[in-house]
C-alpha cells in the first residue's frame, strides 16, 4: 500500500497493476494539477513492485531522482509526482486476512470434476461401443486416449507446476472428449489425426502458459510474433492449396495446415497489453495495421468465416484497450465500406450467401448442407438417435463446418446445448478474472480469446442452421481438423494465464 | 485495471447476441422441427415419410381407417366407411388440406419433439393417431345423406370429442375416380363441408334472433304477433310458408314463422342483431385440431328494413358453417359456454407411448346463462311442440330446423341443429343437406339416426 508522505493518509493498491493519475479512471486518483492525467502505472512483479513513468509532463522520481526506466521499489522508497509525494508501505495484516476470507468458498476438488468428465467419456465409448447394432470394444480407443491424456495433464498441472486449479483444463477436455468419441465414430483415422492434435494442443497449452509467465518478455517478443505471422499469411497467399472455395491451407509433406488457425494465437498476442504500455501507446496504429494485414489476407483467400472472427476478436480488443466507442464506430463504418467496396467489385461474392433465409427453396443445390443440417438434426430430438447412428455424418464437411448438427443427430440437443454454452462460460470466466488478473495483458487476451471461440461458435451453429449465412468454420474443440485444435487449446491458455492461481506457487 | 474491467463488459453484448441466436434456433425447432425432419431424403424415415410407411389412423373403437403396408396406404375394407371417413381422415395425395393425415404428418411418420425421430425398437415406425369418431356413425350418416350433399356433426359437448363429421361429396380414398377434376359430382370434394363451408342458415337462423329479443324486448311471454302470410315493407314482400294467425314468439319459433322473427328484427335494430350475432360467434373461427373453422357471416350494415327482416329468419346474406352451430348449440347445452370439439383422441408411439392427447378446452362464452336457459327451453318446445319427441325418444332434444332458400333454381337447404339436454346423451348435432327442402325431413331424419346410434 501507498502512503501520502505529508498528510500519512493510506491509499490502498487493490490491484496487480494500478494506473496513477488525475483522471477519475486511474486505478489510484491524485487530484493534484501538476500530475498528468495518466502519469505513471505501478506494477507488481516477480521482482518486486515497479514504477513506470507513462509519459507524464512533470515526470516521475523515485527518492527525488528523476525516472527514465521502470524502477524496482523497496519499501519506504518514496515516489513523486508533481507536487504528490508517495512512500511504498507492506499491508498490514488485517486487510491480507480479510482478502483470505473473501475467497474462502467452498469449491469442488479439481480431481473429482475431472473424474466426473472421465465417467461420462467412459459412457461415451460404450455407446460408441454399441454404435451401428454391433459390438466393437474399438469404441473404447478415444475413452482409454482421453483418460490417459487427461490425467498425465492433471498429474502435470498439480504435482509438477503446483497448480490448484483445474477448471478450464477440465472443461476443455470434456468439450474436446465429446467431439473426439463423435469423430471416431465418424472417422476412426480423422479421429487418430485429431487425437494428436489434441495432444499437441495441450502441450501447446503448456509452452504458452509458461511463455507468459512474464508479461514484459510477451511484450518484447510481439513484434516478432507479429511479423511471424504476416510471414505466415505471405506463405498461405503464395503457397496456399485452395480446399473449397477458400485458399487457407497449406501442405508441409504429409500432413496440412491452416496458418489461421495459429495466427488466432498471435493476433491476442498482438492486440493485448500490459497496462504501462497501454498508457505509453495509447494510439491503436501499430494494432490496426496488423489486423488489416489478417483480415485483407482472409478475404483474399476468400475464408470469410475467419475473417469476421478476426474482426470481432479486433473489436474486443480495440474496446478493450481505448474504451472509445467513437473509434469502435468509425472501424465498423470502415467495415461496412470495404464490404460494400467487395460487393460493388465482387459481386459473386454475394452467390455463396444467396441461400441464406430461403434454405428450403435451394434444398438441393446451395442450401443442400443448411436443409440437412436441420433435418438431422430436428430427427435427433433431445436425446439423440445414438453415437454412429446418424445420417448427417455422410453430408460434405459434417465432421467440421457441420459438426453441430452431428452433435444434435446423435446425442441429442441437450448435449449440444450443454457443449455450446459451456463455451459461453468461458466468458465468464473471463470476466471474473479480468481486475484479479497479474496485467491488463492478461485481462485483455483471456477476454479476447473467450470472445473469440465464443463468436466462433455463434458462426459454427447458426451458419448451418440458417439463422446466419453459412461460412463454413470449426465449432472450437468438437469439430475435426488438427490445426483448429491446436488453436483452440492454445487460447484456451490465455484463459488460464488471466486466473492469478496459475502462477502462485503453491505453499 | 479497473477501466479494463469495466470495459471487458463489452463481452455481455457477444454473450447476449448468442443467446438471441440461440433462442432463433429453439423457437425453429420447436415450432416447425416436424417440418424440418419430415423431408423425403431423410434416412431415418423409411421412404422418406411418405405415407407408405406412415402409422395408422383408427377409429375411437380401434377399427383401423387407414394403415401402410410395403410402401403403400391402405385404407378400411368397408367402401361407406372409407368414403364417410375420407374427409377426416384424409387422402393420399395429401389434396384433403384438413385431414389427419395431411395435419398429422410428421406424427404419423413417427416425428416428436422429445425424442426426433428416434425409435426404441431400432427402426423409426410411424407413430398411430387414434380419433374420437365413431365409424359405425360415419357410415350411417353417410348412407342417410343418400347421395345428398351437406355435412353433419355429431359431438359430446361435455367432453368435446366428435363422434361423427361426414361431408359429401366425398370419394373412395383406395380408388380415387379418374375423373375427379372434370366430373361436376365432384365438385369441391376436397372441401370438408363442416369445417371450411358456410351455407345459408334459413330459420335455424332464428335462435340468434330469439335470443336478441329475449335479451332487450319485455313481454315477450304474452305478446301476440300477426301472420297473415306476408307483410310489405319498403314496397317489397317478406313472406311465410303459411297463415298463422295470431301466434305467440314461442309458437312462432316452434312453427317457423317468419313473420313473428322478420317483425322482431325489425324492432331490434341492425345495431341489436348485429351485437347478439357477434356475441354468438359470427364472424369468429374456432380452431378444431389446428385447423380453423370458415367463420360464419351476419352484416345488416347496409341493409334496409325489408332486408334486416329477411336477415332475422336467415336469409338475406347470412351465413354460417355447421361447426359453429353445433358449438353454439353445445355453448346453450353447457350453459352458454362451449366446449370446442377435437376429432384426435391420441398420437401414440412405439410400446403405445402417448405423445399427444386429446383433451376439452372451454371456448369464450357466447350466450349468458339465463339467456341459454331460456333458450333451451324454446327448443325444447320446438320438439315437443312440432317436430315430435319420437324423432329422438327419451333424449330430451332440444333441436331448431331449418329450410333455407338459396336461390339460383335450387331446391332449399335442409337443417337441424340441436342437441340431447340428458346427461347420459350429451350430444349436440348440426346438420345441413343441400338441396333437402325441408330441414326436418332431410336433415332431421339424419339427425334422428344419428343420434339413436349414438345413444346406442
Amino acid at each position: 500500500m501507498l502512503e501520502e508522505v505529508t498528510s500519512h493518509v493510506k491509499i490502498p493498491v487493490l490491484y496487480w497493476e494500478n494506473s496513477l493519475g488525475r483522471s477519475r479512471s486511474c486505478d489510484i486518483v491524485l487530484p493534484d494539477p501538476n500530475i498528468s492525467r495518466d502519469h505513471a502505472v505501478l506494477m507488481r512483479r516477480e521482482s518486486g513492485w515497479i514504477i513506470t513513468d507513462t509519459g507524464s509532463k512533470s515526470g516521475t522520481l523515485v527518492n527525488h531522482r528523476k525516472i527514465s526506466q521502470p524502477r524496482i521499489l523497496k519499501p519506504g522508497d518514496v515516489i513523486t509526482m508533481g507536487s504528490t509525494s508517495l512512500a511504498l508501505k507492506r499491508a498490514g495484516h488485517t486487510a491480507a486476512r480479510a482478502k483470505k476470507q473473501g475467497v474462502a468458498r467452498k469449491i469442488p476438488r479439481p480431481s473429482g470434476l475431472l473424474l466426473l468428465v472421465t465417467l461420462s467419456q467412459l459412457l461415451l465409448g460404450v455407446q460408441a461401443c454399441l454404435a451401428q447394432n454391433s459390438f466393437s470394444i474399438y469404441g473404447l480407443l478415444p475413452f482409454a486416449f482421453l483418460t490417459l491424456l487427461e490425467w498425465t495433464a492433471f498429474l502435470v498441472s498439480s504435482k509438477g507446476f503446483h497448480r490448484v486449479s483445474f477448471e478450464v483444463e477440465t472443461i476443455g477436455f470434456l468439450l474436446s472428449g465429446i467431439g473426439l468419441s463423435l469423430l471416431y465414430t465418424i472417422s476412426p483415422q480423422d479421429a487418430l489425426v485429431q487425437a494428436t492434435a489434441m495432444t499437441a494442443g495441450v502441450v501447446l497449452y503448456f509452452c504458452l502458459i509458461s511463455f507468459m509467465n512474464d508479461p514484459d518478455r510477451v511484450m518484447q517478443w510481439r513484434l516478432f510474433i507479429e511479423i511471424g505471422a504476416a510471414v505466415l499469411f505471405a506463405v498461405n497467399l503464395v503457397f496456399g492449396v485452395a480446399s473449397h472455395g477458400a485458399q487457407n491451407w497449406i501442405s508441409l509433406g504429409p500432413i496440412t495446415v491452416q496458418p489461421s488457425e495459429f495466427i488466432k494465437i498471435a493476433f491476442i498476442f498482438a492486440g493485448a497489453a500490459t497496462l504501462d504500455k497501454l498508457q505509453t501507446k495509447k494510439n491503436l496504429t501499430e494494432f490496426l495495421i496488423f489486423s488489416g494485414v489478417c483480415i485483407g489476407s482472409l478475404i483474399v483467400m476468400r475464408d470469410f468465416g475467419t475473417a469476421c472472427i478476426f474482426f470481432v476478436t479486433f473489436l474486443i480488443i480495440a474496446f478493450m484497450r481505448s474504451g472509445s466507442i467513437r473509434t469502435i464506430f468509425l472501424v465498423c463504418a470502415g467495415a461496412v465500406f470495404g464490404l460494400f467496396i467487395i460487393l460493388r467489385f465482387r459481386p459473386y461474392v454475394m452467390d455463396r450467401f444467396a441461400a441464406w433465409g430461403h434454405v428450403w427453396q435451394y434444398a438441393d443445390t446451395s442450401g443442400y448442407q443448411q436443409t440437412r443440417t436441420l433435418t438431422y438434426a430436428a430427427s435427433g430430438g433431445l436425446f439423440g438417435i445414438g453415437l454412429g447412428d446418424g445420417y448427417l455424418k455422410n453430408v460434405f464437411a459434417a465432421s467440421s463446418d457441420l459438426v453441430f448438427g452431428v452433435l444434435w443427430e446423435e446425442l441429442g440437443l441437450i448435449l449440444s446445448l450443454l457443449v455450446v454454452v459451456a463455451i459461453m462460460l468461458f466468458i465468464f470466466y473471463a470476466r471474473s478474472d479480468v481486475t484479479r488478473s497479474r496485467s491488463t495483458f492478461y485481462s485483455i487476451s483471456a477476454c479476447a480469446a473467450a470472445g473469440m471461440l465464443l463468436f466462433q461458435t455463434c458462426l459454427n451453429i447458426f451458419g448451418p442452421t440458417d439463422i446466419l449465412p453459412l461460412t463454413g468454420v470449426t465449432l472450437p474443440f468438437i469439430s475435426a481438423g488438427g490445426s483448429s485444435m491446436l488453436a483452440v487449446w492454445g487460447l484456451l491458455a490465455f484463459l488460464k494465464a488471466s486466473d492469478e492461481r496459475t502462477y502462485a506457487v503453491a505453499g | 485495471m479497473k477501466t479494463t474491467g469495466t470495459r471487458s463488459l463489452v463481452l455481455w453484448i457477444l454473450a447476449g447476441g448468442f443467446l438471441v441466436g440461440l433462442a432463433l434456433l429453439l423457437y425453429g425447432y420447436v415450432f416447425h422441427g416436424g417440418d424440418w425432419a419430415i423431408q423425403p431424403y431423410n434416412g431415418h424415415l423409411v421412404g422418406g415419410g411418405q405415407l407408405g410407411y406412415a402409422g395408422q389412423v383408427l377409429d375411437r373403437n380401434g377399427v383401423v381407417l387407414a394403415y401402410s403396408q410395403d410402401g403403400e396406404r391402405f385404407y378400411n375394407d368397408d367402401q361407406t366407411v372409407r368414403q364417410a371417413c375420407l374427409h377426416a381422415v384424409g387422402d393420399t395425395d395429401g389434396f384433403i388440406s384438413t385431414g389427419v393425415q395431411t395435419q398429422f404428418r410428421t406424427q404419423l411418420s413417427g416425428y416428436n419433439f422429445f425424442t426426433g425421430l428416434f425409435s426404441p425398437t431400432g427402426e423409426a415406425s410411424g407413430h398411430n393417431v387414434t380419433l374420437t369418431l365413431d365409424s359405425n356413425l360415419q357410415k350411417i350418416a353417410l348412407e342417410k345423406f343418400n347421395g345428398k350433399r351437406g355435412a353433419a356433426i355429431l359431438y359430446n359437448y361435455k367432453s368435446g370429442e366428435i363422434l361423427c363429421m361426414v361431408s359429401t361429396p366425398t370419394f373412395d380414398p383406395a380408388a380415387p375416380p379418374s375423373d375427379i377434376d372434370s366430373n361436376p359430382q365432384y365438385e369441391g370434394v376436397y372441401l370438408n363441408r363442416v369445417l371450411s363451408s358456410t351455407y345459408t342458415p334459413g330459420s335455424i337462423f332464428k335462435i340468434v334472433t330469439t335470443a336478441a329479443a329475449l335479451d332487450s324486448i319485455s313481454g315477450l311471454d304474452t305478446r301476440q304477433f300477426e301472420c297473415n302470410g306476408s307483410i310489405i315493407v319498403n314496397n317489397s314482400k317478406i313472406t311465410c310458408l303459411s297463415k298463422h294467425g295470431n301466434i305467440t314468439m314461442q309458437d312462432g319459433l316452434a312453427k317457423s314463422c317468419n313473420i313473428v322473427f322478420a317483425e322482431l328484427a325489425m324492432e331490434l335494430g341492425a345495431e341489436k342483431m348485429t351485437d347478439m350475432a357477434q356475441r354468438m360467434g359470427f364472424g369468429q373461427s374456432f380452431e378444431i385440431d389446428g385447423i380453423p373453422t370458415a367463420a360464419s357471416f351476419y352484416d345488416v350494415s347496409k341493409a334496409n328494413d325489408n332486408e334486416l327482416g329477411w336477415s332475422g329468419i336467415g336469409q338475406y346474406t347470412d351465413m354460417v358453417n355447421p361447426c359453429h352451430m353445433v358449438i353454439l348449440m353445445g355453448a346453450i347445452a353447457n350453459g352458454g359456454t362451449p366446449v370446442i370439439p377435437y376429432y384426435v383422441q391420441s398420437v401414440t408411439g412405439a410400446f403405445g407411448f402417448p405423445f399427444y392427447r386429446g383433451h376439452p378446452s372451454w371456448g369464450s362464452e357466447l350466450v349468458d346463462e339465463t339467456l341459454a336457459g331460456k333458450l333451451e327451453a324454446l327448443l325444447r318446445y320446438n320438439v315437443t311442440s312440432d317436430y315430435g319427441d319420437d324423432m329422438f325418444p327419451g333424449m330430451n332434444v332440444c333441436a331448431k330446423t331449418g329450410t333455407a332458400e338459396v336461390g339460383g333454381g335450387k331446391q332449399p337447404n335442409g337443417w337441424i341443429i340441436g342437441y340431447s339436454a340428458n346427461d347420459a346423451t350429451p350430444y349436440a348435432f348440426a346438420v345441413v343437406v343441400e338441396e333437402g327442402n325441408y330441414g326436418i325431413s332431410s336433415a332431421g331424419r339424419i339427425a334422428s339416426a344419428l343420434m339413436a346410434a349414438a345413444a346406442g
